[in-house]
């Protein structure tokens, strides 16, 4: 069985402008993907996608204006959509975790690491200050921490970038979670330390048997991590498939575009035909979105695209998904 | 934990469409009465003193030997005063002067503290400190005393009161354009118009200013006010503007006297329309700050 | 170095940059003892992690920051010690691009006036003269005449950044630095704004100083590449010749963290232990033997000196190169 279902999954930003007239922004609109135990999704998009906005909406921590209008999310079978708050925050920080980016930020400056991360464990169990503890540094030693019980009594400000993150991951796994979701793990930071903290999670999935999704702006990290991939335009899921698959076989326009324009593909001087504004999520085109980006689109294209099986698993949301002439070389 | 993603992903979705500054003032002052109505004061007293002329049914200066101290009636509808003059007349033309001193006192206020504050927050340094040590100096020092020192030593005119306002007023502008400037001149787009080869004046006028006066400029309705309520007070302290020149503060100096008498409106009158003007540009300065200061905004 | 006939448009030599800390007797060795010449036409990649200096050294080479010690000869002149006022005309011939367009450009001026701001102050063009030449030059970056009379709000930020390029290359500089010029941007843009990039090498004889984190982008657009590692180059060599056959142990894990986005690519991945350490505590002898998997005795007293490795113009500060000990898998 699935570990996550999300289906159809659209939010809304509603907001009032200057006249006080409603304005309703579609921020998503109709997201579905699945997470397997063990396998990690690596959803991938560009500024204003909507990748983060599917994590707050999956984990429900959207705040105003931002809100869920339609969909389902099945957590273990759950809807957590429907569910209860109380309900909703026994599984959040518990089954399923959550790292941000911007570690810094994301840890309480006023309290020690130690102290942080047992008191997570203890908000979601009944165990005792000894076991939370035993537990935090066996995390931290996990994570790679070096002196780990040492390490529970420093401070955030303490802590270097790739420190913070580590913790960050550590808090995260203290509840033994079913689901991780990673929402741009690494942006900001080296190189190096993004390598070592991929190569942790990647190793921490494969041994707790979990289900991770790691959302990112970065081909490489997906093409190097992740073992399935979602594309995301204009607040949509445009293509779904294995790494291999969709690097190897693009059948979605858009994704096709992305792969070519990775450094690793660019050819200077080929002119790359890609780029140009998003659509306007206030005022979304009938259709296809990606149609006025579209270098193949036709007529069909103003009527909304099928999602169309391409290989095992491999889905594009094109009405030529397949067919699409092979890209210039 | 998640607020500043959020607050991203909402950044990236609700890119407004641009409004113009006109427009906004508008749509602000449909939201926040206050500042409508402040406004609305504003442009009242200004009316008056524009048209001045030919709204007054009296001279202001004009005796009425035989009717000195006249309660209100339809020949005079705020009365006479001691002098036997209109005081509805002496009210209409004593808008002049509120706009008369507070506009230049303020423009002047700008001209100094604009270029202070732009070359100290820009250079920083020891003159920076000294300066800022210095306006903090003046700042402490109840202003009142100040300009009435001034004021009596340089002579009573009123070129010497709007100078003595301007140049008192001066830090509070230098203040809030170096603190823009402190957080500007490390920005990137500085750095770049240096890269670029901008001689210093060309930074601070052409680069820094049109970026660092904002708050400057929400500032100069409620620094008005704060000139009108100090050229009045000076007035009725009989520094700078004597009787019987139709000056509100030295009106209400001259009805104080009737006041125990029981000639209420001589003081009255002028007095309303005093705290009318200094409410009317305080509500208008407050609902200005709201619209120039995009934190405030954003709350909203 | 090679008997090229043309001299050099920028010589470094011995450049040395610190930084108060505030606190007495400690500073921040931010670039310690550089020494690179780029000559016309010729693109210099400058490639490190954070805390490498590799963005210092580019505001230092401008008079942006001032240099602590060093020679800094530009067209033969030396400007290390000049006063500022005299490095104004100079300006003219050397030029930067920012990294993060959307706060490069004077937000309350338009388009217009940026670009030709450059020609404002170097030349002594007529307004129409001004007017023709930056239109030409939003037609060799691409950028629509429309949006010469907008602000730079109304822009997106691949607009943006060619704005940045067009007022960079005004007035013919002889030298370009572009700082991260592609770092905060979309894939999609990126490719783009790389595109540019290449075609405006090839049309100007200037020298280029491309510095980036981005191994891949580097790559695309280098002609020699520089590796900066706490703020002194350990390696140096032609492109090609520091991603296929790095000397120094540092290049060889950095380009096994590097992240391609091709899932097929095989990577040898030599995660790194630990983290750069602080450019306040510079590490004694070779700056990398906190976590040089090869490191031997001798590199904690020893400072290395970039000597040949491989053919001649390949060039590894690393004491391991002797014994042929570099390698690190």
């Amino acid at each position: 069985m699935n570990l996550l279902q999300v289906r159809d999954l659209e939010t809304h930003f509603i907001s009032r402008d200057i006249d006080n007239r409603v304005r309703i922004a579609h921020a998503l609109n109709g997201i579905t993907f699945d997470v397997e135990e063990g396998e990690i999704l690596g959803i991938v998009g560009e500024t204003g996608a909507g990748k983060s906005l599917t994590a707050q909406s999956v984990v429900g921590l959207l705040r105003p204006p931002a809100r869920i209008v339609g969909g389902q999310v099945r957590f273990e079978g759950r809807d957590l959509l429907t569910m209860s708050e109380d309900d909703l925050n026994a599984i959040r920080g518990n089954d399923i975790a959550m790292v941000v980016q911007n570690p810094r930020t994301s840890l309480d400056p006023l309290s020690r690491i130690g102290d942080q991360l047992i008191r997570i464990r203890r908000a979601h169990s009944e165990s005792s200050e000894a076991e939370a503890r035993s537990r935090a540094v066996e995390m931290m030693t996990a994570v790679g921490i070096p002196d780990p019980e040492l390490r529970l009594s420093a401070w955030p400000h303490e802590l270097s970038g790739g420190m913070a993150q580590r913790v960050l991951i550590a808090m995260a796994l203290m509840n033994e979670p079913k689901l991780l979701i990673a929402d741009e793990p690494t942006t900001g930071l080296d190189v190096t330390v993004q390598a070592q903290i991929l190569e942790l999670l990647r190793d921490l999935v494969t041994r707790m048997n979990m289900g991770a999704i790691i959302i990112t702006h970065d081909l490489g990290v997906v093409a190097n991590f992740c073992d399935r991939m979602a594309v995301m335009f204009a607040g949509g899921i445009v293509e779904t498939g294995t790494v291999g698959d969709v690097f190897e076989n693009p059948a979605h326009p858009y994704t096709s575009n992305l792969v070519d324009a990775t450094p690793e593909r660019l050819k200077i001087g080929r002119k790359a035909v890609f780029g140009g504004a998003p659509p306007d999520l206030y005022n979304l085109p009938d259709g296809c979105h990606h149609r006025d980006r579209c270098r193949f689109a036709r007529e069909e294209c103003s009527t909304p695209p099928p999602l169309r099986e391409v290989g095992l698993k491999h889905v594009a949301r094109c009405h030529f998904a397949g067919e699409l002439p092979e890209t210039a070389q | 934990m998640p607020s500043e993603t959020t607050s991203m992903a909402l950044r990236e979705v609700t890119a407004e469409p641009e409004f113009s500054l006109w427009q906004r003032i508008i749509g602000l002052t449909r939201r926040s009465p206050t500042a409508a109505v402040g406004l609305g004061i504003i442009l009242f007293f200004g009316m008056l003193a524009l048209m001045a002329q030919y709204l007054m049914p009296h001279e202001p200066e004009l005796v009425y030997a035989e009717r000195v101290l006249h309660p209100p009636s339809s020949e005079h509808l705020f009365g006479t005063d001691g002098n036997g003059m209109d005081i509805f007349s002496r009210v209409i033309y004593g808008a002049r002067f509120g706009f008369g001193i507070a506009i230049p006192a303020v423009v002047l206020a700008l001209v100094i503290g604009i270029p202070v504050g732009l070359w100290t927050g820009y250079r920083g340094g020891m003159v920076d400190e000294a300066l800022m040590r210095f306006f903090d100096g003046l700042r402490v020092f109840p202003s009142i005393i100040l300009a009435l020192a001034v004021v009596a030593a340089t002579g009573q005119s009123l070129i010497n009161v709007v100078i003595v306002l301007g140049v008192l007023d001066s830090p509070v502008f230098a203040r809030v354009v170096r603190s823009e400037v402190l957080a500007l001149r490390s920005s990137v787009f500085v750095e770049s118009a240096i890269a670029a080869g901008n001689p210093t004046w060309r930074i601070l006028f052409i680069h820094l200013l049109p970026n660092a006066i904002q708050g400057a400029m929400a500032q100069t309705a409620v620094r008005a006010a704060w000139a009108v309520r100090i050229s009045a007070t000076l007035a009725f302290l009989g520094i700078g503007i004597q009787a019987p020149t139709p000056e509100w503060g030295a009106m209400i100096r001259q009805g104080a006297e009737f006041m125990i008498s029981g000639q209420w409106w001589v003081a009255l009158f002028p007095g309303v329309a005093l705290i009318l003007l200094v409410l009317g540009l305080n509500m208008f300065g407050d609902g200005m700050q709201e619209i120039l200061n995009p934190r405030s905004r954003a709350e909203k | 170095m090679t008997a090229e006939q043309t001299s050099p448009v920028l010589d470094v030599r011995g450049l040395v940059k610190h930084f108060p800390t505030g606190k007495r007797d400690q500073v921040v060795h931010a670039v310690n003892g550089v020494n690179f010449s780029i000559r016309p036409g010729e693109t210099l990649g400058m490639v490190g992690e954070s805390g490498s200096g590799k963005s210092t050294i580019g505001r230092t080479v401008l008079r942006l920051t001032e240099p602590t010690a060093g020679k800094i000869a530009f067209q033969g002149q030396e400007i290390a010690e000049m006063p500022m006022a005299a490095c104004r005309p100079l300006r003219a011939d050397m030029q930067m691009v920012f990294q993060d367009p959307w706060s490069a450009l004077n937000p309350r001026m338009k388009v217009r006036d940026l670009i030709a701001e450059p020609l404002l102050l170097h030349t002594k063009m007529t307004r129409g003269e001004r007017r023709d030449r930056t239109d030409e030059l939003a037609g060799r970056v691409h950028l629509s005449t429309d949006f010469l009379t907008r602000y730079p709000s109304d822009l997106s930020g691949g607009q943006l950044q060619r704005v940045c390029i067009a007022r960079a290359i005004a007035t013919n500089p002889k030298l370009i630095i572009l700082d991260e010029p592609t770092s905060s941007l979309d894939i999609s843009v990126r490719a783009g704004i790389l595109e540019l990039l290449a075609e405006i090498k090839q049309q100007t004889e200037a020298a280029v100083l491309f510095i980036s984190h981005d191994l891949g982008t580097v790559r695309l657009i280098s002609d020699r590449i520089v590796v900066l590692y706490l703020g002194k180059i350990v390696e140096y060599a032609d492109a090609d010749a520091v991603f296929e056959d790095a000397a120094h142990p540092y290049t060889q894990s950095l380009m096994s963290a590097h992240l391609p986005a091709n899932p097929k690519a095989e990577i040898r991945r030599h995660v790194l232990e630990g983290e750069v350490p602080s450019p306040i505590d510079m590490p004694s002898g070779c700056a990398f033997h906190t976590r040089c998997p090869v490191a031997i005795e001798d590199c904690r007293r020893t400072e290395p000196q970039l000597e040949a490795a491989g053919n001649n113009t390949h060039q590894a500060a690393c004491l391991r190169i002797l014994d042929g000990k570099n390698r690190i898998d």
